[in-house]
């Protein structure tokens, strides 16, 4: 069982890598808009030409 | 295609209009060359996905933004006021309407990234703000706004008052401290599980030493970090000899954490790390999810400089020149073009126009100005071109002068010891009483050795988490349900307030009534024409003139009836060649009485005129809202006493005042006497609701107890309000009152059982029979109840 005294300082480690990475979400102002930075996934970087049509379906929704 | 509404607005499509584009190897159809334009663009500028992924349809777009207005802010006077410099990049914050979804954010910003000379954008689709960054030798101001303008967006500068600044702050601290407390607690209840199933089945001595230090070390930033806020409120209070709720609050975690860590430094007793960082964690998160909704209530209404005038055009000799509006001095002169707002206070020098200052007065109809008169800043000019000599600058302005009165009664708002509060108080000194008492109960008379743990366990079964939980969650679970129904909270204390509502005054002009003109009556005097032709001619007429009036024929509008020759006569009304089907034309003429060359009928009557024969008079009116006479009943049946307050002088308010049956109306009131008679109401022990929209309604928001804004108010208005009721439906404020009812019968609840599982369990702690995991369970249990009873608001 002396394995958690290795095995539990390591979970500390991790806890404050994500502590610091949230840390640092926040002060680059990433939670301020959630709606803007969940959609952001959606659009391509740069539009592809050469492959119009592809989505003849799509409508704006109502 | 079943669907046939614009591309680019979902509006619906004009019969004989014809303006479609090729989009991906689709025809697509538009509802004007604003919206093409618009698509036209985005298309081009790849930035097609746009439609693919927006959630909502966009705005319907304007064709040629007022390159006039925008140019002014050019002027570098008028730019250092706006913006601020870093290095040789200048950023500006700009407010943004028409954004409707995400994907309008990620439209803006892609556009405006393709240009060279814009180093950084961004755009918060929540509160419709966008900061950029850019290089002003480059890339002008005016310019930077059409670029957004060419998307079917208008941009206007804003300056973010410095509240909301910190309030933002205070915001990004509040979730870093729930990450710390919620990380925090998931390790440290991983530990406890530990140590639970310990004291079970055994543990070694060694580990549950090493559980015990682990969990201190991870427990301590959320004592010393997470509750911070708490504390400094609890030491505020104690230093003010009061006490609040986070004064128990604070106890119950000092004393808590204090105790564990003695147990373990000297490996005693027993440790409670987890309850302490539940605790803390939940409370933060109530406060957190209340805190948030107030924030984004508050940035979404708080454009509040958007109606001060930014910028004047000066008049120096023969030029005319750009200046900031603040900046304006006595004895200047100004130009004002039409549609502006005017940027001070000042006496007509040339010119004539119709000036709208409903948002001042409260008079509804436009007031006529010519040479000699007196136009006040914040207003704004309809249809002809003035210049004005100004009198004051705009700090010591009509509209500086409300805003200044609004912020002196914003510290005399009526106040309200909550009861919550009262209770805490009651309940604290009782608490630490008995639990003194215990202490010295056992260990002089009972047993010495287990005087400190009786003593806990009493602190940690009445720890006053319930207590403290069962109004905070109630009343944000309640605003969160109020605001799915389009009523935004901004001050909670309304939720404590409205039940206990005695009197509700409400604004005449855009609060009851519509705020804008539509037609009443109208006569035909001559056979040969029918009403419907006629209405849609002056339609198609009105359609050229900027006055407020011309506004009223707009579901008239039919695009077939051809004119030529359309003049505005400033003041009296339009003039035109009718182009008929079968080739005659008529002169026509639509305007005043005067102009038309008839009799004066009412005073907001407008006539047409066919080859200088009178034919058609309309009666306009500002209609009442159609909610608003079963929304009175309905009040009046709550017991309620109404009172009309108003602004306007005319005869239209008696003829309200007919039909709706008001208790007292106040006629002709100046934004002052407003004041005046609310306080006269608060002064007679009533609570007072107050609902209005525009400028002059402001001051008086803060004399109430609570003040009602509607979404078609002015942005000032919105700003100060206690509530903003988004959908122009006034049925909502029977809503609030219905939703703050319900919430104060949960808080009631809760409080019960709060109060009524502290009698019960505090005895069994006072005689020692209850052993600390028992108390662990009691307070947990009955913290889920209180919270599972506050959720129950979340339902329908």
């Amino acid at each position: 069982m002396s394995i958690i005294y290795v095995l539990i300082p390591i979970a500390i480690l991790f806890v404050c890598i994500g502590l610091g990475i949230f840390f640092w979400a926040v002060r680059s102002r990433q939670f301020d808009d959630l709606n803007k930075e969940g959609m952001s996934i959606l659009f391509e970087d740069e539009k592809k030409t050469g492959k119009p049509g592809t989505d003849p379906d799509q409508q704006p929704p109502q | 295609m079943s669907y046939t509404g614009c591309f680019h607005c979902n509006e619906a499509i004009p019969a004989d209009s014809d303006f479609s584009l090729l989009i991906e190897q689709q025809p697509r159809q538009f509802c004007c060359p604003g919206c093409l334009a618009v698509a036209e663009t985005i298309i081009d500028q790849g930035l097609g996905d746009y439609y693919k992924f927006r959630t909502a349809p966009a705005s319907k777009a304007q064709l040629v933004p007022d390159q006039l207005q925008l140019s002014n802010f050019d002027s570098a006077e008028v730019l250092a006021d706006l913006t601020q410099h870093k290095e040789n990049q200048t950023q500006i914050e700009l407010s943004v309407t028409g954004i409707s979804c995400a994907a309008c954010a990620w439209l803006i910003e892609k556009q405006l990234q393709k240009n060279p000379a814009i180093h950084n954008v961004s755009v918060n689709s929540s509160t419709a703000r966008c900061v950029v960054s850019w290089d002003v030798q480059q890339l002008k101001l005016s310019e930077l706004l059409s670029l957004i303008s060419k998307l079917g967006y208008q941009a206007s500068p804003f300056i973010a008052d410095q509240e909301e600044a910190a309030q933002q702050a205070e915001l990004r601290r509040f979730l870093k401290r729930l990450a710390v407390s919620g990380f925090m607690s998931m390790q440290v209840m991983m530990l406890a599980f530990g140590l639970y199933f310990g004291d079970y089945t055994g543990i070694e001595p060694e580990f549950e030493g090493y559980l015990r230090w682990i969990s201190l070390f991870l427990t301590t930033p959320v004592v010393f970090y997470s509750a911070k806020p708490f504390t400094l409120s609890a030491w505020r209070a104690i230093k003010g000899r009061e006490l609040n709720m986070d004064v128990p609050v604070t106890l119950a975690v000092f004393y808590t954490f204090l105790a564990s860590a003695y147990a373990t430094v000297f490996d005693t007793g027993e440790v409670y790390f987890e309850s302490v960082c539940m605790f803390v964690f939940l409370l933060q998160l109530g406060k957190f999810f209340e805190f948030r909704a107030r924030t984004q209530a508050r940035a979404a209404t708080g454009n509040l400089l958007k109606i001060m005038p930014v910028s004047a055009r000066l008049v120096q000799g023969d030029a005319v020149v750009p200046v900031s509006a603040r900046r304006l001095e006595a004895g200047q002169v100004i130009l004002v073009q039409p549609g502006e707002t005017i940027a001070a206070d000042g006496v007509v020098l040339s010119g004539q126009s119709s000036v709208d200052e409903s948002m001042l007065t409260g008079e509804y109809k436009a007031v006529n100005k010519a040479q000699g008169d007196t136009v006040m800043a914040g207003s704004i000019n309809h249809d002809g071109v003035l210049t004005v000599t100004v009198h004051q600058a705009l700090a010591h302005s009509r509209l500086g002068q409300i805003i200044e009165l609004q912020q002196q009664t914003l510290n005399q708002k009526p106040q309200i010891v909550e009861k919550t509060t009262q209770l805490a108080r009651f309940f604290i000194q009782r608490l630490l009483i008995i639990a003194l008492g215990t202490f010295l109960l056992w260990y002089f008379w009972l047993d010495k050795d287990r005087a400190f743990w009786v003593t806990l366990s009493v602190l940690v079964a009445t720890c006053p988490c319930a207590l403290t939980l069962a109004t905070p969650t109630a009343i944000t679970c309640a605003l969160a349900r109020l605001n799915r129904k389009g009523i935004l909270i901004k001050n909670q204390q309304v939720l404590e307030i409205v039940p206990q509502l005695s009197s509700v005054f409400l604004d005449k002009t855009g609060s009851l009534t519509q705020g804008r003109f539509s037609i009443q009556r109208t006569q035909l005097y001559d056979q040969s024409y029918t009403p419907a032709t006629l209405l849609a001619l002056i339609a198609r007429m009105e359609a050229y003139s900027e006055h407020p009036i011309a506004r009223a024929f707009d579901s008239y509008l039919d695009s077939g009836i051809k004119l030529e020759q359309v003049r505005v006569h400033v003041g009296s009304g339009l003039s035109a060649v009718w182009v008929r089907e079968h080739g005659s034309t008529a002169e026509v003429k639509v305007g005043s009485a005067a102009f038309c060359g008839a009799e004066a009928q009412t005073s907001a009557a407008v006539c047409c005129s066919i080859n200088q024969q009178l034919v058609f008079c309309v009666e306009l009116s500002d209609a009442l809202r159609p909610e608003v006479p079963t929304l009175i009943q309905r009040l009046k049946q709550r017991g309620l006493r109404l009172s009309m307050l108003t602004g306007d002088s005319s005869a239209q308010v008696e003829d309200v005042q007919q039909q709706l049956q008001f208790d007292q109306v106040f006629k002709g009131c100046s934004p002052e006497q407003k004041v005046q008679h609310i306080r006269q109401d608060v002064a007679k022990g009533n609570k007072v609701l107050m609902l209005g929209d525009g400028i002059n309604d402001s001051p008086c928001f803060h004399a109430a107890h609570v003040s009602v804004a509607l979404d078609s108010g002015t942005d000032l208005s919105k700003n100060q309000a206690d509530v903003v009721l988004l959908h122009n439906d006034l049925n909502l404020l029977q809503e609030l009152i219905e939703g703050a009812a319900l919430a104060q019968r949960i808080v009631k609840q809760n409080l019960w059982w709060a109060v009524g599982y502290n009698l019960v369990i505090i005895p069994l702690a006072v005689m020692g029979f209850v052993s600390p995991y028992i108390a662990v369970i009691g307070m947990s249990f009955s913290s889920i109840l209180v919270v599972s009873n506050s959720l129950r608001l979340l339902k329908a």
